[in-house]
């Protein structure tokens, strides 16, 4: 059933959500955000959700990334039951597994690209000069060897999000996770940033879940999931990962 | 480790600029009034500390210099009789009022009667050796610069002091007085001046011991006999703290000092913790972002505390320069400022722990910062 594209991990899967339930109570308001989904990530994969707005997309990421609890269900991730940990414990899971990128780049307009970089390093209790090499390579590796010592203030937009996904490349995270990672793009630069990121499920062996509105991404991604009011429409793995840019859906 | 919170600081400094002058004002402020108030105060202990004696010999209770009563002048051979005490001489402080040659009408005047012997103890250290032998001649009196225009004399003039007639010898500098003004004297002359016939004897005996570290225990050793009618010893050090204090809290004045500290605190924490709140909200998605990368919270407020910490330094530099230069021009212009090193640190610990504070305050906005808020 599945195209050999991606190598197939035999054990367990990365990512792990079974019966996650989640509600949000307003006043006397109660919003059913997501309502008894189950979903298995497998490792190396480019996982895209898509789906109208506000049916529940940036929720489920928080969830399985650990920022928010569930109401019921539980979250497996890299074989430890998120539900479990404690917020430090969360943190230091976070820490260790994971790198977010989000919509806005949420640089510190102090820094330069490279201690935008560098700084999460600081805190894994990597080597001054291990934190330097990673942040060279993964500022290498998202084409701005060449732009490090500027400041967000003096780079473009697409530059600034390509910053933003080598903070969370340097952590060499298993768990990569990205919310409309390109809205805020023109197509071009949308374009960049997608193909960096299945890059790096290829060559990283990450898993990355990213959610966006985006129809020119889904023939990037190894896998689509649709969503609609809380549950998963479909499930579904477009024919060739690297076909010409043609017939998209929408 | 990227130096985050420096780099925010300098580069943002606009930001942190209201904080930092909030700070800065607020130390300044809080020194110079410190300065101010140990200098005019210090001033009603410069009998004694601009003397060279170590025990002080007065009526019981006297609360400050200015405030003693004549003791029986027979004491000074009960004192003598100390084999530690090596010189015993009286004082006589006394009011007076003072007509000089301009018109200044009536003001009130502090005499200090002293010995102008070249080895006398009071005044020692404040009063020049040749002007203190002036004073021998009859009549003669020395006084304060500052005070020249208030007297309306200069060198050379005479005066009246209680109808006496007096004539200026010398000017002396530091000798400014609280609430007065301060003339010196021979002992002679001092007698002279006073027309109450009743009070014959000294305001007070000042000792000097062969051994001035032995101060406190002559001066309790001195105090038991009541033969010669009463009186008290005190060590100099003691009583230059008793007089300071009478001031400070029987004027009230110590309460101010204190009110307005708090009131500089409370308005200097106010400034800056919002500036810092103001900083942190305005960094708080970047903030989420680390610590939905696993950047522990803790590490996050070492952030903004460190940040509060620059501050308080900064603006301590900036008080503490712009206060050493206030403080010159006040020296300059005779106005007494003192500064000791317990004031300094206080000032210090009240600027440090505003900064201290209003990061704390800043701190708890920092709860704001959670990571799942990016995710919508
Ligand atoms: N903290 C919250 N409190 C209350 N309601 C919330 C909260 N977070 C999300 N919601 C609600 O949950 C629903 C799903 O939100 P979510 O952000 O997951 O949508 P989304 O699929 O990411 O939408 P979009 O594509 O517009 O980003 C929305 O109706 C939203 O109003
Ligand atoms: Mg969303």
């Amino acid at each position: 059933m599945h195209p050999a594209a991606t190598t197939e991990h035999a054990g367990t899967p990365a990512l792990l959500a079974e019966g996650i339930s989640k509600a949000f109570i307003s006043g006397q308001q109660r919003t059913q955000v997501l309502d008894n989904l189950s979903l298995s990530l497998d490792a190396g994969e480019l996982t895209l959700i898509s789906g109208p707005s506000g049916c529940g997309k940036s929720t489920l990421l928080a969830i399985l990334s650990g920022l928010q609890k569930v109401d019921s269900g539980h979250v497996r991730a890299l074989g430890s039951e998120l539900g479990q940990l404690d917020m430090r414990a969360l943190e230091r899971f976070r820490l260790q597994h994971t790198g977010f990128v989000f919509q806005g780049f949420n640089l510190f307009p102090a820094l330069s690209a490279f201690e935008q970089v560098e700084l999460p390093l600081n805190h894994m209790g990597l080597s001054r000069n291990e934190a330097r090499r990673r942040a060279q390579q993964s500022l290498e590796e998202v084409g701005l060897a060449h732009r490090m010592r500027l400041r967000p203030s003096e780079l473009s937009g697409g530059e600034k999000q390509r910053v933003a996904i080598a903070r969370a490349l340097a952590k060499e995270p298993e768990l990569l996770f990205a919310d409309e990672p390109t809205s805020a793009l023109d197509a071009a630069n949308g374009q960049m940033i997608i193909d960096i990121l299945h890059r790096i499920a290829r060559t990283h062996g990450t898993t990355v879940l990213c959610v966006s509105h985006d129809p020119r991404l889904v023939v990037h991604a190894d896998r689509v999931l649709a969503m609609e009011d809380g549950r998963i429409l479909s499930d579904r793995r477009p024919p060739a990962p690297t076909a010409p840019d043609q017939g998209i859906p929408s | 480790m990227v130096a985050l919170a420096r780099k925010t600081l300098i580069y943002e400094w606009r930001r942190f600029l209201p904080a930092m002058l909030a700070v800065g004002f607020a130390g300044l402020l809080q020194l110079l009034q410190i300065a101010l108030v140990l200098g005019i105060f210090g001033s009603t202990s410069l009998y004694i500390t601009g003397s060279s004696a170590d025990v002080w010999v007065g009526y019981p209770g006297t609360q400050s210099v200015g405030s003693g009563r004549t003791i029986d002048a027979d004491v000074e051979s009960r004192i003598l009789m100390d084999p530690a005490v090596l010189r015993v001489e009286p004082y006589i402080w006394d009011d007076g009022d003072w007509r000089g040659p301009a018109e200044t009408g009536g003001v009130s005047v502090f005499v200090s009667g002293i010995d102008p012997s070249a080895n006398g103890l009071m005044f020692s250290k404040a009063l020049p050796a040749d002007l203190r032998a002036r004073l021998a001649e009859p009549d003669a009196v020395v006084v304060d610069r500052s005070a020249l225009d208030q007297l309306g004399v200069d060198i050379g003039q005479t005066a009246t002091i209680n109808g006496h007639q007096v004539r200026v010898v010398g000017i002396s500098s530091g000798l400014r007085a609280l609430g007065g003004v301060n003339v010196l004297c021979s002992l002679d002359t001092a007698r002279q001046l006073n027309d109450d016939p009743t009070d014959s004897g000294p305001t007070y005996l000042v000792a000097k011991l062969r051994n001035p570290a032995q101060a406190a225990a002559v001066a309790v050793r001195l105090r038991g006999s009541t033969a010669f009618g009463p009186y008290t010893t005190w060590s100099a050090k003691d009583f230059a703290k008793i007089s300071v204090r009478y001031w400070l809290f029987d004027t009230g004045a110590g309460a101010g000092v204190l009110f307005l500290a708090g009131i500089v605190f409370l308005v200097g924490a106010v400034i800056t913790s919002q500036t810092l709140i103001a900083a942190v909200n305005g960094s708080m998605r970047e903030y989420a972002t680390l610590n939905a990368l696993g950047v522990g919270v803790g590490a996050l407020r070492r952030v903004v505390l460190e940040q509060a910490f620059w501050v308080g330094a900064l603006g301590l530099l900036g008080a503490g320069l712009l206060g050493i230069v206030l403080m010159l021009l006040a020296r300059s212009q005779d106005v007494p400022v003192v500064l000791n090193v317990p004031a300094a640190l206080g000032c210090i610990i009240l600027v440090m722990g505003l900064a201290a504070v209003s990061g704390l305050a800043a701190m708890r906005s920092m709860r704001r910062a959670d990571p799942a808020t990016l995710l919508r």
